[in-house]
């Protein structure tokens, strides 16, 4: 019996014949690519659909004994978080859904690594609590949007989704099943109360491991108390005043309005219904105000007002409003991006929407990031270019770009590349960092700026995961091996 | 972007902070039968997207039967469109179906022997004789009735009741009877195109010697290929196509259909998916259904653009995985059962598919074509 073989029938025993498969179409599914194009495919070995830690747990004996690299996976690859970057085994955990807990008076939440954001989301706002909403499609799994870099709609007031990550639960890559931060408490009567537990805090270990440390398995979240009273505002600036816009938008988060959100006129010039920019405007700043009673609302709205105008910004009616009504990628231009077709319907040209990488930078530095990419754009050609900042508490910016682009006009790809290894450089050489570690996607030297972290997390990993099985590729130890 | 939207369990986007996301944007957990059922990604609208990008770029992409039972088993019934209009997944399957057909694959059994079917009878079920149908219909007029093979060979008698209804509301209609052909919509759906297109000739031809104005359709399949394949595959096609629901709608609204009887009874409405979400035909059958003294209409939860398959997806599902196929049409009638204790519908695909579950699976519920309420509704 060959070693597939042999590694196919272990993991049959685990999860049953239906929930295992080295079908060579149903891996490539799962191929690592972050559009719905094809840069790079590499296609698992074997997908496997556990429902428990403890058939995780099992599944990791296995891939050590084999020496096989595991790769855990949400539903969603959004940014191909979760493709293997070489063959072995893929843990699908779209089944482990469940949720598990909500308790509506000391506002928790728990539930399994495959239950989407939103569904978890919506649970819990149906309770009279909330929790800042990530802005991605149906949304990614809450393990995901924990510890993936999301940043959502509240991050102005509460930063990233990882912050009201209270508690976890992990498979080690030994097999051993771990609750670490209010998780080690699930199970008694208190449940999931506290995140910082006796002894140090564990949660950050595995924030951002992209799986090396350990599969998370399930996900405690401190929830919100639901503000009654909201308002959606929005200001912009003339295109040669984004300092301006800038500016209004720091002083704005230093007093915790709950959302701000920031991007230029072009998003709203692909949308073909709602409101429009007028033409001498081109930044936008969005606000999601809230207030537990309607006092509270008004004398924030009015701050946000004051700020805005005394930096030069004209108040636009009912964008703000339309903005937040619903909260798809609805800027996304349809007839531009959609896939080839055969003769029926009629054939569509192909172009998608390209993302830049998404970076994390200094709020205030937003003016020369934006003028940076936008003379790049400009010089490589590159037509429609949208920008996305998240203004977060900290007062940094998640900021990403994207253009359209028709990936079958090789000589704009190729422009398009370029366009984005000059930015990196430009990027890199000032200390920036990215929202993605996404190799092969982010250049290398995504390190470069850190190098005493990396060489610490290379020997936690060492440590954790000997034969290096989990997300190999996390701690660029894929070649070293 | 792979988000997931099309498969994942939730709504396509979150609360707005004041509430929950409209009917519109909240569809319920359960939303592609294939991915609910076989579980992998590749069986979810993006895994097919995902495959669909590399076969279609690459000629030499080796055609498995793996790979045909992944695209073949998308049951088609367009849920992955209504959330996701960015990336049309039902769409790129199809014409990944219609690229594998150009390919020369071999579709998955009993398929071929369908088309061959349809040359050589011009129905897919291979015979020259239909039941017969009691009525004396002429064969010409501006009013022209399209039944579809399906209907003819499997429903005879919904052909009568059409008939009989819309003779009481003075409405005449002519029938092409035995002259009619497979409309072509099971082998379009399946990607040969081709085959559509000669069907849709030979029935335009027939039509237009009928002397046919208006087209009245009760197949969901026969109405959504004769109102919107038909026109782009011939280059002229002048006919008004309209289904039956909207017929009897308008009918009642001009007082010309009244009903004699109190029905008094609770039934729910399925919509067929290439009525509803295919063709966006919501409100003229629960306006039917409302008018009908004392029945009352309890919806499901999953209905209007989230209705889910009844199994039968696009008769293919049910012809070539009949396992696959129960399993969706359990689902369906059980969550019908739990409004009424009869599911009413407008195509005969559905019908024949929930009939045939019902009696299979054990689920005791009575299914009703509109036609057959409407009549009922009448005596």
């Amino acid at each position: 019996m060959c070693v597939l073989s042999s590694i196919l029938s272990d993991l049959k025993n685990i999860v049953g014949p239906d929930r295992v498969s080295d079908s060579p179409e149903v891996c490539l599914a799962y191929a690592f690519n972050p559009f719905w194009g094809r840069d790079v495919i590499v296609r698992p070995d074997i997908v496997v659909l556990p429902r428990t830690p403890e058939e995780i747990s099992q599944i990791l004996k296995v891939s050590n004994e084999y020496g096989v690299p595991v790769t855990p996976k949400g539903a969603v690859g959004g940014g191909g978080h979760g493709g293997p970057l070489r063959g072995g085994i893929l843990l699908d955990l779209s089944l482990m859904d469940n949720i598990l807990l909500i308790d509506t008076v000391n506002m928790k939440a728990v539930a399994e690594a495959g239950c989407s954001f939103f569904k978890l989301s919506q649970e819990v706002f149906k309770r009279g609590m909330l929790l800042p909403t990530a802005a991605y499609g149906s949304g990614p799994s809450v393990v995901a949007s924990a510890v993936d870099p999301a940043y959502a709609f509240g991050g102005t007031r509460y930063g990233g989704n990882i912050n009201l990550v209270e508690g976890l639960e992990v498979v080690l890559p030994s097999g051993e099943i771990v609750r670490v931060g209010s998780m080690a408490y699930f199970d008694k009567e208190f449940g999931p109360y506290h995140r910082y537990i006796t002894g140090p805090d564990l949660i950050g270990l595995f924030t951002r491991s992209n799986g090396a440390f350990g599969i998370i398995t399930k996900v405690a979240y401190r929830c919100l108390r639901k503000p009654r009273y909201w308002a959606f505002n929005a200001f912009a600036w003339p295109s040669d005043m984004l300092k301006e816009c800038t500016q209004a938008a720091a002083e704005a988060a230093s007093i915790e309005i709950f959302d701000i959100h920031f991007n230029n006129r072009v998003r709203w010039d692909f949308k073909s219904e709602g409101p429009k920019i007028p033409e001498n405007l081109y930044f936008v700043l969005t606000f999601a105000i809230d207030g537990f009673n309607e006092l509270e609302l008004l004398g924030r709205e009015k701050a946000v007002r004051e700020i805005c105008e005394s930096y030069g910004g004209t108040y636009l009616p009912n964008v703000g409003e339309d903005f937040h009504a619903v909260w798809p990628g609805d800027f996304l231009p349809e007839e531009k991006i959609l896939p080839p077709r055969s003769t029926l319907p009629a054939k569509i040209p192909r172009s998608y929407v390209y993302l830049f990488d998404e970076l994390i930078h200094p709020w205030s530095w937003m003016p020369q990031i934006y003028e940076k990419m936008a003379r790049l754009c400009a010089d490589y050609k590159l037509a429609g270019l949208v920008v996305d900042g998240f203004v977060l508490n900290n007062l940094c910016s998640s900021t990403q770009f994207t253009i359209s682009l028709n990936d079958k006009d090789s000589d704009a790809v190729k422009r398009y590349i370029q366009c984005r290894n000059e930015f990196r450089k430009w990027f890199l050489d000032k200390g920036g960092t990215f929202q993605y570690r996404l190799p092969p996607y982010v250049p290398d030297k995504v390190w470069a700026n850190q190098p005493d972290t990396l060489k610490l997390l290379k020997r936690i990993k060492e440590l954790f995961d000997p034969n290096n099985v989990l997300s190999p590729g996390t701690f660029e130890l894929f070649e070293e091996r | 972007m792979q988000c997931a939207s099309c498969y994942y369990k939730g709504p396509i986007v979150p609360h707005n902070w004041r509430e929950l996301p409209p009917f519109e944007w909240s569809p319920p957990n359960k939303k592609c039968p294939s991915y609910e059922y076989f579980k992998f990604r590749a069986f979810s609208p993006v895994g097919r997207g995902n495959l669909a990008s590399i076969v279609f770029d690459d000629p030499n992409f080796p055609v498995t039967d793996s790979l045909i039972k992944i695209v073949y088993t998308c049951t088609g019934c367009g849920t992955c469109s209504e959330i996701c209009k960015a990336h049309d997944p039902w769409t790129v399957i199809w014409a990944l179906k219609e690229y594998l057909t150009s390919r020369g694959i071999k579709l998955p059994n009993p398929l071929p022997k369908l088309f061959a079917n349809i040359e050589n009878c011009g129905n897919i079920f291979g015979t020259e004789k239909p039941p017969p149908v009691n009525r004396n219909i002429p064969k010409k007029g501006r009013d022209v009735l399209f039944t579809g093979c399906f209907m003819r060979f499997t429903q005879p008698n919904l052909i009568e009741t059409i008939i009989y209804v819309l003779r009481k509301a003075g409405l005449n209609l002519a029938w092409l009877g035995d002259e009619e052909l497979c409309c072509g919509f099971l082998p379009g759906q399946q990607g040969d195109i081709d085959k559509m297109e000669k069907q849709a000739q030979q029935n335009v031809k027939r039509l237009r010697e009928a002397g046919a104005s208006r087209i009245i359709v009760s197949c969901a399949h026969c109405y959504k290929a004769l109102r919107d394949y038909y026109p782009k595959l011939i280059d002229t096609f002048p006919f008004e196509v309209v289904h039956i629901s909207e017929i009897y709608a308008r009918l009642i609204e001009k007082g010309k259909i009244t009903f004699n009887k109190k029905l008094q009874k609770k039934v729910t409405y399925h919509d067929p998916c290439f009525l509803g979400r295919h063709s966006k035909l919501y409100n003229e059958p629960r306006a039917v259904i409302e008018s009908i003294p004392a029945v009352k209409l309890e919806e499901m939860e999953r209905r209007k653009q989230w209705a889910y398959c009844c199994g039968s997806g696009a008769k293919a599902i049910s012809l070539c995985y009949p396992d696959f196929s129960f399993s969706i049409s359990k689902e369906r009638l059980l969550e019908a059962k739990e409004k009424a204790n009869t599911v009413v519908t407008s195509c005969s695909s559905c019908v024949l598919q929930m009939r045939r579950a019902a009696a299979k699976l054990g689920v005791e519920i009575y299914v009703q074509d509109i036609s057959e309420i409407v009549a009922e509704g009448l005596e």
